[in-house]
């Protein structure tokens, strides 16, 4: 290997750009050939380019969970592949293994060696969610798998191309495995040609501007962005930070054996990134675990997400600065042969979640941080899932309506979330036409809107999620419905700096004229449908809100008001705010009760003490967060001063708890069994009663020690405590 | 008798004149928003001056005037629209705001990839002027719930109340059946007459209602500016002596008449790119070009569009100010590398950027002396000597652009000056170079295999190196490429399409869209005039595969079927490559439409006389390959047919300067085409 050659400014720029265009164009052609919904309307694909040991360089904007970590395939490739099959100019290999490097069984990964003459010098990848890779049950995500056994059993590693060559027996036996082989061979005909397209183009580049330059452009291009990341890290304060999420498999058994946490603790010292999930539960035997291939894709597409908005997407070098650990046999990273097949909806939600919420608290330990923050948005919960029946022409079907890419966005420290607009990891996800769902499948909506009150509530509303109402129709069977099932018997989407959860998941199967669901709902379990007569109904999740909802103008309370976005009721119970109506169908805030209803409520949050006046400006000190700081040795109130805790000791022992059931915020809220183990924990200022955290916690938990308010140096990075299974 | 073509632009209103004898005249005049007729007559002025006429001379003599319009986009972009209130099917008020979910797509590049800036599409109608109505038509066109005539009196009256002046209807399946959609709209013009009535069956009658009501509420938000405007300035041209036919550029690639314009507003939005489409494929015809990419070289973008067999390409799914459009509109990429991009040296990445960020027109470019202090593209090429005025009268400031890009580029980046500007130069080269083969990649074509042309006033200066980057065979500069929209719009046959897209059905089973194609086919016909003549298509894809094909068919019976199976394969090979396609899958029919063209009169310019004019009429200091060279300056107007030009050298004419690399030659043909031949600068 020759020594590495420096490349000047201009072509760097213009390589730069050649490669994140190569990369777009190769997306592209994978979706030229391929030509699937999935891939084309929903864009549940993604390609990469990578250097010769599978650093990511290039990523699309499409799904990043599918490709930032897909350095794991190659690795096991170098590993395993070199010797026997061998590694040669114009091979392609594939697998769909999550034990290896995919998110689940779906998510098919082609990737293929780049060669300038007999030296390796960069891979090209994709990866494409494909509609049935077989398996015992449509779709692919099978709820009561007890084992990956009884899950599409994943194919590790092989030469899917041989020197430019289909191996045919290759592909029947891949394709062979499916319900419509005749889709699944043009997803991987689209992968194949993607990574063609990219080989091409490489190999041109090369040609042109020599090996040299177009290697050592990509490792100075890796070198400059970790050097840019690294120093985001360094002007952001050390610390650590922690957050919890649950995720729920199987039926409440009283031992809470079907709950499983997710924890995360984020040190930041210096400038590199510790995410520890070691002390996540044990992992569950089938269906909602991710592998440690999803754990990385997730983590890290949640930190490029939440704390690289301004700083190129060139996953492998921000990799370079981040360690995850995480223990084997747990929720998080799970030992074979546990199922994984629904991680993407489970775990890899959670994942994505914690790094969310501990990167929102480390960047609001800063004053120029403060400004990226960004509150939770829904997970894929159990309004999303599945169908599978007979279609009109009585042909077999098993698919997702894509109906659940609907929920609400995070909270901004300057805009609420973006309502109705998905997952944050799909930045290019999109849902489908009512028009075109029901053009294939046996369906008639009732309804598709926004669900009034999801957002979570706060200085910035979170965005509102979407509830759907859908009948079998034209079909004389029953439609099956598989739930993803999470997040019904409590919020998922975490607020931040005092912001609330975004609105739960909801799902249920009632008659057609229903108009008030009940009062109590099952849990959706396997082998559950809906007939004539029936209709699925659906929720996805709200996005979280930011800052105390107290705080909010009430003008824009009253706005979403008349948009439908908030009700009238809700306007009160979670603002605050009291609107008298005016018009037709209009609606005016009371400026004088608002008022008096508001104080009613900080009194309320100090068992009926008057709350101490605030400061106009922040409070001097060792900055913690927007609303706290610590003055020498004691942590206080950012905005009126209170003490609250001795620096180095947990804070939330200081503040005014307040639990509230997970039903207080109606909605979907409580209707499941199982809910009572939950609560929402909300915590006030003693002094100024400002709304500061808001947790979702188990009845009976410990509290969250959200931050450490220790000054740095950092000890040493705690060793991860094992879960509680 | 003779043509005039229009096309208002930002900053310039062009106009190009045709004359039965061939004789040709280019006028130039400011835009002049919000009074867009004044910048009009202005341009036709211009062009009359030069013609030795008055204005009211050359309308007396013209008959036919072709309009590209940015009246309404304005109105999009300044949020001066109607107050528009939306009808939809009770329970999917959601549609609109929903916006499938899209939080990324018309985002500015440089937001795509920040979380931040993620957000829905802006809202043209509030959520309170939208408002469900109790009716329900299913895949079949079956009423399963009937309309609700007492609710939906109720929800007009509601829109009443909240001062709306114009109304759009969208319900679920109207493209299968219109019945509601129709009775909704008498209705509205019963309880609430002169306001504005869109129907999404009339307007826009494509599967898929998001984009589908998108596009009802962005054309009845535009109708009455586009409508009233059109009213007017046919008031002015008329009042000016103008007695003929007045025709507008649409999106689409074609000119039809101000009633449909008025009718369907949202086909006026963005003429211009299309007129420069539509003119292309005229001179790809006459110069025997089966497939051309095209470029235009603007301050703030440069766009790239495609002919393919002498079709203009319509975009998948078509966006203007991140508004969904269910019309035809040609597919033009974009990207914001222009004249104006600023250049930079971005230390922390250790590259050189140009853009995103644009000096636009004011103050614009260091060099055009109006207080600019931020190096543009446009000062670099000014500081290589590319180009040394604009539009035929601004002196370039070459000092000013020195002292900009010295301070910002070379010196942060420790090279000289000239090193500087020709890194700003091949950077920004190169990011049209990658948008050029994006654009024909994604239709599964190489571009070395198509001519590349290039158009607008400055694509001249940078299009030798990047054709020479994507390895185009044959470059072309062509006649009027400086005011190419407006010579679109004066050379462009009426055209009307009618188009329909249905439930997918097996293309086996499809026998009744015949009813369904002629219902379309005399509609187009009507409204396109004259002795227009009518094109019938089908749109086939294969089963629930995204790529829909037109194919053209006189009827659709067995043999009809047969023929558009076996061409739609052939054309579905060559986009995903032979052999790629599933041949056992079935065929799907989705589509149908009616395309009535009624030719304008050609009044094909006057060829040029040959083989004079070719010694150079000066010379200028410019700076290639890292040398400077004294270089040669043609003027363009003085070249004739046959004259060949070896560069380094530069030909010029009032508004625009071609760059003509080492290594590179430059030939004109008898049409006054600029064709470079490309070998590999040094």
């Amino acid at each position: 290997m020759s020594a590495r050659t420096t490349v000047d400014p201009v072509t760097l720029e213009i390589l730069r750009h050649r490669l994140d265009a190569i990369n777009d164009d190769a997306a592209a052609t994978l979706t030229q050939v391929s030509g699937s919904q999935i891939a084309v309307e929903a864009n549940d694909m993604n390609t990469v380019i990578m250097t010769a040991d599978g650093t990511v360089v290039s990523c699309g904007r499409y799904v990043l969970v599918l490709v930032v970590s897909m350095q794991l395939v190659v690795a096991d490739l170098l590993e395993h592949a070199a010797d026997n099959p061998g590694i040669h100019p114009g091979d392609q290999f594939m697998t769909n293994d999550p034990y290896i490097g995919t998110v689940h069984q779906p998510d098919v990964v082609v990737v293929a060696p780049v060669f300038a003459g007999d030296r390796l010098i960069a891979w090209t990848g994709s990866c494409v969610h494909h509609a049935d890779v077989g398996g015992p049950v449509p779709g692919g995500i099978n709820d009561e798998a007890r084992s990956i056994f009884e899950e599409a059993v994943p194919i590790k590693p092989v030469k899917l191309v041989e020197r430019g060559v289909m191996r045919r027996d290759i592909e029947r036996e891949f394709v062979g495995r499916s319900r419509r082989p005749d889709l699944e061979a043009l997803d991987l005909l689209g992968q194949v040609a993607a990574n063609r397209a990219t080989i091409q183009r490489l190999t041109a580049l090369v040609d042109r501007s020599g090996v040299d330059v177009v290697v050592g452009a990509m490792e100075q291009l890796l070198d400059a962005t970790e050097a840019r990341f690294r120093a985001l890290l360094t002007s952001l304060p050390d610390g650590r930070w922690r957050h919890v999420v649950h995720l729920e498999h199987g039926r409440p058994d009283g031992s809470d054996g079907d709950v499983y946490a997710v924890r995360l603790t984020l040190t930041k010292r210096g400038d590199g990134l510790t995410l520890d999930f070691g002390a996540s539960d044990g992992q569950a035997p089938g269906a909602i675990n991710a592998s440690r291939a999803a754990l990385w894709n997730f983590a890290l597409a949640a930190v490029l997400i939440h704390l690289c908005p301004q700083i190129p997407w060139t996953a492998g070098a921000v990799r370079r600065a981040v360690e995850i650990r995480s223990r084997s046999g747990t929720v998080v990273h799970a030992a074979w042969p546990a199922g994984v097949a629904m991680s993407t909806a489970a775990a890899g939600q959670a994942i994505r979640a914690c790094v969310n919420a501990c990167t929102a608290r480390l960047l609001d330990a800063s004053d120029a941080g403060s400004a990226l923050v960004m509150a939770g948005c829904q997970f894929a919960g159990g309004g999303g899932g599945v169908i599978s029946g007979r279609a009109r022409d009585g042909s077999v079907f098993g698919t997702m309506t894509l109906d659940e890419l609907s929920g609400g966005g995070g909270a901004r420290t300057f805009a609420d979330g973006a309502d109705t607009s998905a997952f944050t990891t799909s930045p290019g996800g999109l849902c489908a036409n009512v028009e075109v769902n029901e053009a294939y499948l046996p369906l008639l909506y009732l309804a598709r809107r926004e669900r009034a009150d999801s957002g979570g509530p706060g200085r910035w509303r979170g965005g509102v999620g979407l509830e759907t109402w859908a009948t079998p129709h034209l079909t004389g069977a029953p439609i099956a419905i598989l739930s993803f099932g999470q997040g019904l018997q409590h919020p998922q989407a975490p607020g931040v700096v005092g912001g609330e959860p975004g609105g739960q998941s909801g799902f249920a199967i009632v008659a057609n004229g229903t108009t008030d669901l009940p009062d109590r709902l099952p849990m959706p379990t396997g082998g559950m449908s809906f007939a004539a007569g029936e209709s699925h109904v659906a929720a996805s999740q709200g996005g979280g809100g930011f800052g105390d909802p107290l705080e909010r103008p009430p003008g824009l309370v009253a706005d979403d008001v008349l948009d439908g976005l908030v009700s009238v009721e809700a306007a009160r119970r979670d603002y605050a705010v009291v609107l008298t109506p005016s018009g037709a169908a209009g609606w005016v805030v009371d400026a004088d009760a608002t008022a008096a209803e508001r104080a009613a409520r900080r009194r309320a949050r100090l068992d009926g003490r008057e709350p101490v006046e605030r400061r106009s400006t922040p409070q001097p000190g060792r900055r913690l967060s927007s609303v706290l700081v610590a003055d020498g040795d004691t942590v206080v109130c950012r905005w009126c001063g209170t003490p609250i805790a001795p620096v180095g000791a947990p804070v939330e022992p200081g503040l005014v708890l307040e639990r509230r059931p997970v039903s207080a915020r109606g909605g979907f809220g409580g209707r499941y069994p199982g809910s009572e183990r939950f609560e929402v924990r909300h915590l006030h200022c003693p002094g100024c009663a400002l709304q500061m955290d808001v947790q979702v916690a188990r009845v009976g938990d410990p509290l969250l020690a959200a931050i450490d308010t220790a000054p740095p140096p950092l000890p040493t990075p705690e060793t991860a405590q094992a879960g509680r299974k | 008798m003779r043509t005039i073509g229009v096309d208002t632009g930002g900053t310039f209103t062009d106009v190009v004149v045709v004359s039965d004898d061939g004789e040709v005249a280019v006028g130039k005049a400011f835009s002049t928003p919000p009074d867009f007729e004044q910048g009009v007559l202005d341009s036709v002025g211009a062009a009359a001056g030069s013609l030795g006429l008055t204005t009211a001379e050359l309308l007396a003599q013209t008959d036919v005037i072709a309009r590209g319009t940015t009246v309404g986009l304005n109105g999009l972009l300044t949020g001066t629209g109607a107050r528009v209130g939306l009808l939809v099917t009770a329970g999917f008020e959601a549609t609109l705001p929903l916006a499938k979910a899209n939080k990324l797509y018309g985002l500015p590049p440089e937001d795509v990839s920040n979380s931040l800036k993620w957000d829905k599409p802006p809202l043209l109608v509030p959520r309170r002027r939208i408002v469900g109505v109790r009716e329900r038509i299913d895949v079949r066109g079956e009423v399963v719930v009937p309309l609700d005539e007492a609710g939906a009196r109720r929800a007009i009256e509601q829109l009443g109340e909240q001062g709306v002046e114009a109304v759009g209807i969208s319900l679920l399946w109207s493209t299968v059946q219109p019945a509601h959609e129709r009775r909704l709209g008498e209705l509205v013009r019963e309880i609430l007459p002169g306001v504005d009535v869109t129907l999404s069956s009339e307007l826009a009658p494509r599967l898929g209602e998001y984009e589908r009501t998108s596009s009802v509420v962005v054309n009845a938000s535009v109708g009455p500016l586009v409508g009233g405007y059109l009213t007017r300035l046919r008031g002015r041209l008329a009042a000016a002596g103008f007695a003929g036919e007045l025709l507008v550029m649409t999106m689409g690639g074609g000119v039809i008449p101000p009633d449909v314009a008025a009718r369907a507003s949202i086909h006026t939005l963005q003429s211009g790119p299309a007129g420069g489409l539509a003119r292309a494929r005229r001179v790809a015809a006459r110069l025997g070009h089966d497939n051309v990419v095209t470029t235009d070289v603007g301050g703030t973008s440069f766009d790239v569009g495609l002919v393919l067999r002498g079709e203009l390409p319509f975009a998948h799914r078509p966006m203007i100010e991140r508004q969904a459009l269910a019309v035809p509109v040609v597919d033009v990429a974009s990207i914001g590398t222009g004249g104006g991009s600023i250049a930079w040296f971005d230390a922390e990445l250790g590259t050189l950027r140009v853009g995103p960020a644009s000096a636009g027109s004011r103050p614009g470019p260091a060099c055009y002396g109006r207080g600019g202090e931020h190096p543009t593209l446009t000062d670099a090429a000014v500081v290589l000597g590319y180009v040394d005025r604009l539009g035929g009268s601004l002196e370039l400031d070459r000092d000013a652009a020195a002292t900009a890009l010295a301070r910002h580029v070379a010196e942060p980046m420790g090279v000289d000056l000239i090193a500087a500007a020709r890194g700003v130069f091949d950077v920004a080269t190169a990011q049209m170079a990658d948008l050029v083969r994006r654009t024909t990649v994604r239709r599964g074509h190489d571009p070395a295999e198509f001519a590349l042309y290039a158009f607008g006033g400055a694509a001249g200066q940078y299009v030798g190196r990047y054709a020479a980057d994507i390895g185009a065979a044959v470059v072309v500069v062509p006649h009027l490429a400086a005011a190419f929209s407006a010579a679109g719009a004066a050379t462009s046959d009426v055209r009307v399409r009618h188009e329909r897209e249905l439930a997918p059905r097996l293309l086996a089973d499809a026998g009744e869209v015949d009813a369904v194609l002629d219902e379309l086919a005399g509609r187009a016909r009507a409204e396109a005039g004259g002795d227009a003549r009518v094109e019938r298509r089908i749109g086939l894809r294969y089963y629930r595969q995204i790529h829909a094909i037109e194919v053209a068919v006189e009827r659709v019976d067995a043999a009809g079927r047969a023929a558009a199976a076996s061409e739609f394969q052939k054309r579905y090979d060559d986009i995903v490559g032979a052999g790629t396609s599933a041949s056992g899958a079935p065929i799907e029919l989705v589509s149908v439409a009616a395309i009535a063209v009624r030719p304008m009169a050609a009044r094909d310019e006057r060829p040029l006389t040959p083989g004079t004019g070719l010694a150079p009429t000066g010379s200028r200091r410019a700076w290639f390959d890292g040398a400077e060279h004294d270089t040669p300056v043609h003027d363009w107007e003085r070249l004739g047919a046959g004259a060949v030009v070896t560069g380094p050298a530069f030909v010029e004419s009032p508004q625009t300067t071609v760059v003509v690399h080492p290594g590179q030659r430059a030939s004109m043909d008898a049409g006054g085409n600029l064709t470079l031949t490309t070998a590999a600068p040094g």
